[in-house]
């Protein structure tokens, strides 16, 4: 695997005005108006079963002209959390790295299909990167606060692309929403570096709320927590999803049997020798992935015979 | 420290609540086909016969919620306990149906009712408002993981024991010479042994529930070793 996959910065992936690539405006004709999509999530209606969120379309991601993950087309639920699991190299981060951009920090990566998005092709023309990492947070393997207060950490976001209202409202409310107000009301000037890992864990989860996206995008969110955090984590997920569509990448497929709603297995096939270009070999609800799967593959990778 | 694993825990919840109420049915079809037996009422015992359905598709239901809780949930411990327990008791209660079904059969091949039926008749209806007290016993001690309460269906079972022994020797005493009153009697003795099955999985199920109470699983009595047989009949 091309080690530039794994190679962007904390800071770059904590702060979306740290595009490393030049800003495109967004189109007058509206290419991912924020305002409508804030609008379409607030309205509140019970989403259909079957309404996806994004609906990737035949997406090839590429490091340096050698594909990693090729022709992979699946929708993603709304309001819904899907997990994408596989072997190592199976290119399930390059995946959920794409549906907020991320691999656009990667000089060598080309993209080619499409990511569509409340009707709009994430990758169209006129999209602003920027404007999507607002609406399509992200939290990563390791707990990664800045080294500032809890406060801090929590306004940093809003501060920066300008939120409306009371800051002191806009934190306590996305802690709140992250299950830690109760634990750090007391102490919101200390140093996010005196939480424990679940709980800067949870804070990085609720600083993602503070610039209230539309969808999280989870790598990895437990690996570096005990049982109890984990589950901790789990419960939170469980309680977003009223509200967010979530999509986690995740090594351990009992994290992914116990939350999520949908499973995408890929899966690599070797090619040329030694590289492995990731492809889904499922893509259905949870419990079938883990009673009764469909594809022999999927089968073997779940039941730890393969993979 | 604050409980985790919230919606896990609820969903077990559920699955329990899923499998006792199941037995709901299954009383509700033991009364009915007790009432179509003595009343002779086919229309009844075709009610009894399609209300399986009904069970059935709980414990399709049921089964797969456990398999999948398996699968999804990993339970450990207690919780374990209490899924195998599920799934073990959710099998009880639809034997529990297909012996209500057996016994609504009947009335389509039952004959007309000799003199002295009553007095058999009698003991039916008593061993099966047994059998149907016994099934509320288990859901309540399963409900309130009464140990005790569970224990007691073993004694409460040797009440039907004696009822079907006694329906046994009624029946051939009432058999005599004449073909109907044979087939009527051999048709009592067929209930009564239903019913007596119907009290074993209820007997079963409190096994069940202390297990999930105790974490050891015992049978409450040997049924492969009984100490009161009686010698050689010849």
């Amino acid at each position: 695997m091309p080690e530039t996959r794994e190679q962007t910065t904390e800071q770059e992936q904590l702060d979306p005005s740290l595009e490393s690539q030049p800003r495109k405006r967004i189109t007058s004709h509206g290419a991912l108006a924020l305002p409508r999509v804030l609008a379409e999530r607030r309205s509140n209606e019970k989403p259909m079963s079957s309404e996806p969120i994004f609906e990737v379309k035949d997406l090839t991601v590429a490091y340096g002209g050698k594909p990693a993950i090729e022709d992979i087309s699946f929708d993603i639920g709304r309001k819904r959390i899907t997990s994408l699991i596989g072997p190592s190299g199976c290119g399930k981060s390059t995946m959920i790295r794409c549906f907020n951009r991320m691999n656009d920090l990667i000089p060598a990566a080309s993209v080619s299909g499409a990511i569509v998005y409340h009707g709009q092709d994430l990758y169209g023309p006129g999209v602003d990167p920027v404007e999507v990492r607002k609406l399509i947070g992200m939290v990563f393997q390791k707990p990664n606060p800045f080294p500032k207060s809890i406060y801090d950490n929590i306004a940093f976001g809003p501060r920066v692309i300008g939120m409306k209202g009371s800051m002191d409202g806009i934190v306590e409310r996305a802690l709140r929403r992250a299950a830690l107000w109760d634990e750090v009301k007391d102490r919101l000037k200390e140093n996010a570096y005196s939480l424990s890992g679940g709980q800067q864990q949870r804070l990085c989860i609720a600083r993602c709320l503070a610039v209230e996206p539309d969808v999280i995008l989870m790598d990895e969110p437990c690996s570096a927590l005990d049982p109890i955090a984990t589950a901790r984590i789990e419960d939170l997920m469980l309680e977003l999803k009223d509200q967010y569509s979530i999509v986690i990448v995740t090594h351990n497929m009992q994290q992914a049997a116990r939350v999520s709603d949908m499973t995408a297995v890929l899966m690599p096939d070797v090619r040329d020798g030694d590289r492995a270009v990731g492809r889904i070999v499922e893509y259905a609800d949870t419990g079938s992935i883990f009673t009764n799967p469909e594809s022999k593959r999927t089968e073997d990778y779940v039941t730890g015979r393969v993979g | 420290m604050a409980q985790v694993r919230v919606e896990f825990h609820e969903q077990l919840r559920e699955l329990e609540d899923e499998v006792i109420s199941t037995a709901d049915l299954t009383t509700t079809m033991l009364d009915q086909a007790i009432e179509a037996v003595t009343t002779n009422d086919a229309e009844l015992a075709r009610i009894v016969i399609d209300g399986d359905d009904r069970v059935d598709g709980r414990y399709l239901d049921s089964h797969q919620g456990i398999l999948g809780l398996l699968a999804r949930q990993a339970p450990v411990a207690s919780d374990l306990r209490l899924v195998a327990a599920l799934l073990h008791t959710i099998v009880h209660i639809e034997r529990i149906g297909d012996l209500c079904v057996n016994i609504a059969k009947l009335v389509y091949f039952i004959p007309e009712s000799p003199p002295g039926s009553e007095e058999i008749f009698t003991r039916v209806d008593k061993a099966a408002q047994q059998a149907r007290d016994q099934i509320s016993q288990a859901q309540i001690a399963f409900r309130d993981r009464n140990l005790e309460l569970a224990e007691d269906l073993v004694k409460q079972d040797d009440i039907i024991d004696r009822l079907n022994r006694e329906v046994f020797n009624a029946a051939i005493d009432i058999g005599g010479s004449i073909p109907e009153t044979r087939e009527w009697a051999a048709h009592m003795m067929l209930i009564a042994r239903y019913i007596e099955r119907i009290g074993d999985h209820t007997v079963d199920i409190g096994e069940q529930i202390a297990f999930v109470i105790s974490g050891q699983f015992r049978e409450f009595t040997d049924a492969s070793a009984p100490d009161n047989l009686p010698g050689p009949a010849r």
